[in-house]
């Protein structure tokens, strides 16, 4: 079989053509991803529980908002890392911030939050105010405040908040609740004492009292504005950043602990590939050139080889895996070594009985006659008539592998440092998901796990009937 | 049987009994070398004089009369569980122990009436994993065979192509995952059955609602098997049955005027019998190990779901151990019956 007419053959049926264009898709997003992501997110970003702190923990996709009765508000984190407007006054200035939310929902948001970082400051520390302009025009102080002053025997330039960043839960605050109840006096003439309001406040800052006096959302434009004055030019804030707590977020969700699924299952992608293709390749090749040397060699290195393969295919494999990963520790080389450790032998036997087959023909005969080496006997005249068949199996290990690696994944046996779909899966139903009614958290991780492996699976059924033309016949 | 059919078995049973003593050495190695085994009986004896402490530090109050206690009771547990040997002298006897079934004691986990005995514990495990997977197994067999033998007499049809996707698609589908979904469809949101467990609580009175109400919690489990192994098999026999279909002497039975009938159960499902048999078996044996993953999502208190907590929380080593034996024996034993059933079935297998 050549190798154009295998892949004319296999873009001529319908399973081969779904494969491809699905193998092509798979193939491009994880190279994207790859591109875009830094090696190290498992530690860095998702397992880094701050990166996620503005995020909200365990919500639905925000196109859920569909089906939904009532508009939920989504999750909006609103960042500026350049002011919207600078006033210079001599060597000070005043940045201005303009974080803007559109408020379309049925509800009101369940928090509003504050937060900086990366200030750098010379000699006298920069102070700000946040102050919210709603749509009917009325403004609600909500956050006056001062970044700390020079330490004893600090050399300046002075760097603040560049680890951990300054964050304000605005709709927790006491001063936020009397201020909302200013407000509502002002414009209303409604009288609530901050301290009813303190349970609710962002029900308040974004929504208006109808005519029985309770509290309706108001849409509109809300502006978060950050005036952050500086005494000196060189003086600088690295981003502010208003977040809108909602009940639907993203693409995907997020997880019990607020990590956007959307990131973490795009990681999985390329890990899921590799470890698939790396591990069903050096399968393959053990097993073809096991196979072929027991098959050529003959005599003990044959019984060797096969005894071995023998002992290996009669093992229970889970069992077993499970307990190399936990003696030796759970790390992605040792899984995919395991992996191919307990999947040659299949292959070896296969090729060995072809070989057997092919040893006596007359191509190998005449070559032998010639005085070919071994070697190359096995390289030309042999290798060839199994390379489809080998090919086959290589497609085959591939889903196989995935599987596999996602259930030791699925056992908490997947290694900590990379985020495997198995793991987010993992995690979802160890942390109870499925029966809190987090489908987002094990649906998505599981399809793309299927999608994947189908792949291949659709792939190597195209492949079957041209490498097999016995079963052209049906 | 003559010694022609007796040899071949005997020479397989020692190959597979080889298997067997292999795959408990490299474990006890594997153990031994890295340490596991040391790490886990340390773990043991400090868990027990922290026990003993506790007690008599409650009678006691001369510290020194306490830790003489403890120092004596050290010494005697370490040389209970084998501590002041190195492992390479400790393991030998691990292993002949299990050879002749004697599995020893658990740490934690008890049977039902409280036996901590590993043989206890398995063979009180042993039947809810087996009823699982071969309820499953037969429902998947006998659906799988009936459909299998009438997509054969209609290759290439609408329906066969359909059967040929769902088998591709079903065959990437991870029966754990499977399992998730439907417990989120049929106990989250319909509500209608139970989510894991075997029993309810408080369980039942009566052997009938009590096998009612296992039977009750055994539905999602077995629904999720057969779903996913459903496709694969239903091609695999039609595939099988359409092989037969093309030899010759099919044809020659038909050239004959023999009823349709006839050829296919004498001509065709006679001849395919024996690779149907050997894939329901390995089939039984593959779903062992799956059984770890199903038992674990649908709580089903199986030798499965026991394999995962042995390692998940404190390991405990003669519960691995024997686990890990008991695993690899049925392995093995479905191994053997394959064989034995293959000579039977299939005459033209003499090993001459």
């Amino acid at each position: 079989m050549r190798r154009r007419s295998l892949v004319r053959e296999v873009l001529a049926s319908t399973a081969g053509k779904i494969g491809v264009a699905l193998g092509v898709i798979l193939i491009a997003a994880s190279i994207l991803v790859v591109l875009v992501v830094p090696w190290d997110f498992g530690p860095s970003r998702w397992s880094n529980p701050s990166v996620w702190a503005d995020y909200p923990k365990a919500v639905p996709p925000a196109w859920t908002a569909v089906l939904a009765a009532d508009e939920p508000v989504e999750h909006q984190v609103i960042e500026a890392d350049e002011p919207s407007e600078s006033t210079a006054r001599g060597d000070a200035r005043v940045d201005v911030y303009d974080l803007v939310y559109e408020h379309v929902a049925d509800e009101a948001p369940t928090f509003l939050s504050f937060s900086l970082a990366d200030v750098t400051y010379l000699d006298r520390p920069p102070s700000l105010s946040v102050t919210l302009l709603r749509p009917d025009g009325a403004e609600v102080p909500l956050l006056r405040t001062t970044i700390r002053g020079p330490r004893p025997g600090e050399e300046p330039p002075f760097e603040r908040h560049d680890e951990t960043p300054l964050r304000v839960l605005l709709t927790a605050e006491p001063e936020v609740a009397q201020a909302t109840s200013e407000m509502l006096a002002e414009t209303f003439g409604v009288d609530i004492p901050a301290r009813v309001l303190r349970d609710d406040i962002a029900a308040a800052l974004f929504g208006a009292p109808d005519e029985n006096g309770e509290l309706q959302p108001l849409p509109g434009t809300y502006t978060t504005q950050v005036r952050v004055a500086l005494a000196q030019p060189d003086d600088d804030l690295g981003w502010v950043r208003a977040v809108v707590g909602g009940t639907v977020f993203g693409l995907l969700g997020t997880d019990g602990s607020g990590r956007d699924l959307a990131q973490g299952l795009a990681f999985g992608l390329p890990i899921a590939l590799i470890i698939g293709l790396a591990a069903a390749t050096v399968s393959t090749a053990i097993g073809t050139s096991l196979g072929m040397l027991s098959g050529y060699k003959g005599g003990r290195v044959d019984l060797v080889i096969q005894r071995t393969a023998d002992v290996i295919n009669n093992v229970p494999l889970l069992p077993l895996l499970i307990f190399f990963v936990v003696v030796f520790g759970a790390q992605l080389w040792l899984i995919v070594t395991l992996l191919v450790l307990f999947s040659w032998p299949g292959l070896t036997i296969l090729v060995r009985s072809m070989v057997l087959g092919l040893s006596g023909s007359q191509e190998v005969e005449a070559a032998r006659a010639l005085g070919a080496p071994s070697t190359w006997v096995l390289r030309k005249h042999i290798f060839p008539h199994t390379a489809p068949i080998v090919f086959l199996q290589l497609i085959f290990f591939v889903p196989a592998i995935i599987l596999a690696e996602a259930g030791l994944s699925f056992l908490g046996l997947g290694d900590p440092s990379l985020p495997t779909w198995g793991q987010i899966l993992e995690d979802g139903f160890r942390t109870g998901a499925v029966f809190l009614g987090y489908w987002w958290w094990v649906v998505s991780p599981g399809l793309l796990i299927v999608l994947t492996a189908v792949t291949f699976m659709l792939l190597a059924l195209a492949m079957e009937p041209v490498v097999n033309p016995r079963l052209r016949r049906n | 049987m003559g010694p022609s059919l007796l040899r071949p078995i005997l020479v397989r049973a020692a190959s597979l009994g080889a298997v067997l003593i292999i795959v408990l050495v490299l474990m006890v190695l594997i153990l031994g070398v890295t340490g596991f085994s040391d790490r886990i009986l340390d773990a043991q004896v400090g868990e027990e004089l922290r026990a003993l402490r506790t007690t008599i530090s409650e009678t006691t109050t001369d510290p020194d009369a306490v830790e003489e206690v403890i120092a004596a009771q050290r010494t005697a547990l370490e040389e209970q569980y084998g501590l002041d040997q190195p492992w390479y002298a400790r393991m030998p006897a691990v292993v002949a122990q299990v050879l002749v079934f004697d599995l020893g004691d658990a740490r934690t986990i008890r049977a039902a009436d409280g036996s901590n005995s590993v043989a206890d514990i398995i063979l009180e495990r042993l039947p809810r994993t087996v009823l699982l997977l071969t309820t499953s197994l037969v429902i998947t067999a006998v659906i799988g065979l009936t459909l299998g033998v009438w997509l054969s007499t209609r290759p290439g049809s609408r329906a066969d192509r359909f059967i040929s996707y769902v088998a591709a698609i079903t065959n990437g589908l991870p029966a754990w995952w499977a399992g998730i979904l439907l417990i989120l469809i049929f106990s989250f949101w319909l509500r209608i059955l139970p989510s894991g467990g075997m029993y309810s609580t408080p369980p039942p009175e009566g052997a009938i609602a009590s096998f009612l109400d296992l039977a009750w919690h055994a539905l999602l489990p077995i629904l999720t098997l057969v779903l996913v192994s459903i496709g694969p098999s239903i091609y695999v026999y039609r595939t099988l049955m359409l092989d037969v279909a093309m030899q010759d002497h099919v044809t020659v039975a038909r050239a004959k005027g023999l009823p349709e009938s006839r050829i296919r159960r004498r001509h065709i499902l006679r001849v395919a019998a024996p690779p149907i048999v050997t894939g329901l078996i390995l089939g039984l044996a593959a779903s062992l190990g799956g059984a770890i993953l199903i038992e674990t999502v649908f709580s089903w208190e199986g030798m499965g779901q026991l394999y995962f907590k042995t390692f998940s929380g404190e390991p405990d080593e003669t519960v691995i151990i024997g686990l890990t034996f008991m695993f690899t024996l049925l392995y093995v034993a479905a191994r053997l019956l394959l064989e034995i059933l293959y000579v039977f079935l299939d005459p033209r297998v003499r090993y001459e």
